[in-house]
């Protein structure tokens, strides 16, 4: 803008105004790609090429413009015919006039058989119960991704840009394919007898990658007759058939396609099918840092909580013989004691034993013998005779009697004869 | 062996359950540490498997890839 066209004070050039109308009225997506259904009337083909021609019904009507070569035109199409359109809203500013810039445009009875036809195969899958076969699971982390869409279109930029912001690098093929027109059916079902291959060990092998194993087939938004070709059988059959999950990623967000009944993953837009599809690389690789994380912590935890258990022990090991000897010391006074005790018990026993035995030796003593009367002999050398065999005749010997001793000698010796 | 390989996500829920139950604790050193190798190799597999997925970009026009695959077909049969 210019430094004039921001003074909001004074008045606006009609020019001015009219091209903010149009800003205003472009920048809306109401209008812009809408389906509209009207009747033609004044319908005029210029030797330019373009045709203008007026959609109106008993409520409204507004101008409408195909530009050369825009769109292919039916040729039924003529005054008075009934026609679905796709068409965004433009301003000429030069005249003032709204009118419909038409990008596609059909017969409306066409449109009719082919809803009705899409109506047949719904309910013939439903029959079948393909619409309620378990679906295959998308694998987590996708190694190989086979795109299937058009080849450049804003859907392929769409997706490129949302896989490198979650996963960069990530490993995909993209088969490029006509996604809107007569052969778009036969080549989205090409595209999808290739990722049957692409899946295989073999195939994969042979081009040195793992196999294919998610396969998104899709386009972005149009008029129900560009996303039309996913709404036939060829491609739905085809979906089916594949052994690997499909997600299904076409239009926008309200369309719904027979392919998105039937696929493994139904995916609102092809954004949405990498957002469903594609994990965040950097989230998995937070997660596996912190359980990675928590896996060495809760182990070092263990380990130290067992080496401070053994630090402990060692410390109450370092004062355990402490402890044992003072438990020996006290134990050992203990039996002191009772030593003391014992030794003393046997003591007095032993001398009750010794009284005894005085009294005992005390009665049997010699003196005592011979206070009875006898004498006790003995020889020179001092040996008691105990009897007559010790004596030898003219030999002298002693008598102890209890108050004296006399000497005697042998004159005779007589043995008691038995 | 790659017939019991763990998916990522098997071996991703494993791994959580072994770091929970090391965190709960109260295990045996041997038991403890067993653990703490199988966790350290599933860990290992969510690398490798992340690592795994990225690769070159190949885009290709549907005509092309097919006739890659008929001349592979016409020389497997030669």
């Amino acid at each position: 803008m210019t430094g004039r066209g921001e003074v909001t004070t004074g008045p606006l050039a009609v020019g001015q105004f009219v091209s903010m109308i149009k800003r205003t009225l472009v920048q809306e997506p109401l209008f812009q790609r809408q389906t509209i259904k009207g009747e033609v009337s004044q319908w005029k083909q210029y030797p330019s090429g373009h045709t203008y021609f007026t959609l109106r019904d008993h409520d409204g009507q507004i101008s409408a413009v195909i530009w050369k070569g825009r769109c292919t035109i039916h040729p039924s199409i003529k005054e008075g015919s009934v026609v679905v359109v796709t068409a965004s809203l433009d301003v000429y500013v030069k005249r003032g006039n709204i009118q419909l810039n038409v990008e596609r445009i059909e017969p409306a009875n066409t449109l009719g058989a082919m809803e009705e036809a899409r109506r047949q195969l719904v309910e013939r899958l439903r029959l079948e119960g393909e619409l309620d076969r378990p679906r295959k699971r998308p694998p987590f982390t996708p190694k190989h991704i086979l795109i299937i869409t058009g080849a450049g279109s804003a859907a392929l930029a769409d997706m490129h840009r949302l896989i490198e912001n979650r996963w960069p690098g990530l490993r995909r093929t993209v088969i490029e394919v006509l996604v809107q027109g007569e052969r778009a059916t036969e080549e989205i079902v090409r595209g999808l007898a290739l990722s049957r291959r692409l899946a295989t060990p073999e195939c994969a092998a042979q081009r040195g990658e793992p196999p294919v194993d998610l396969v998104i087939v899709g386009r972005g938004g149009g008029a129900p007759e560009d996303l039309w070709a996913f709404n036939l059988e060829p491609v739905v059959r085809a979906i089916l058939a594949s052994p690997i999950p499909v997600v299904s990623a076409v239009g926008h967000e309200s369309d719904l396609l027979v392919s998105d009944l039937v696929a493994d993953v139904r995916a609102s837009t092809p954004s949405n099918a990498i957002e469903r599809c594609v994990p965040v690389k950097a989230e998995l690789e937070q997660w596996q840092d912190e359980l990675n994380e928590r896996l060495n912590h809760a182990m070092i935890r263990t380990f130290g909580d067992a080496r401070r258990r053994l630090v402990n022990l060692h410390a109450r090991l370092k004062v355990a013989p402490l402890a044992g000897i003072n438990a020996g010391k006290r134990s050992m006074l203990t039996i002191n004691s009772r030593l003391d005790r014992a030794v003393e018990a046997t003591f007095a026993r032993e001398r009750t034993r010794i009284a005894g035995l005085e009294a005992a030796l005390e009665s049997i003593h010699p003196q005592r013998v011979l206070e009875r009367g006898y004498a006790m002999t003995q020889t020179e050398q001092g040996d008691v005779v105990t009897n007559v065999n010790m004596l030898e005749v003219g030999q002298h010997y002693s008598l102890h009697f209890v108050d004296g001793t006399a000497q005697t000698t042998v004159t005779e010796i007589h043995t008691t004869e038995e | 062996m790659s017939e019991n390989e763990p998916t990522y996500n098997e071996a991703a829920q494993r791994l959580e359950a072994i770091v929970a139950a090391l965190e709960r604790g109260g295990m045996g050193l041997d038991e403890t540490l067993k653990l703490y190798e199988e966790g350290a190799a599933l860990l290992k597999i969510c690398q490798q498997e992340l690592m795994s997925a990225e690769g070159r970009l190949n885009e290709l026009r549907l005509e092309d890839l097919e006739h890659e695959f008929q001349a592979q077909d016409a020389q497997a049969s030669d």
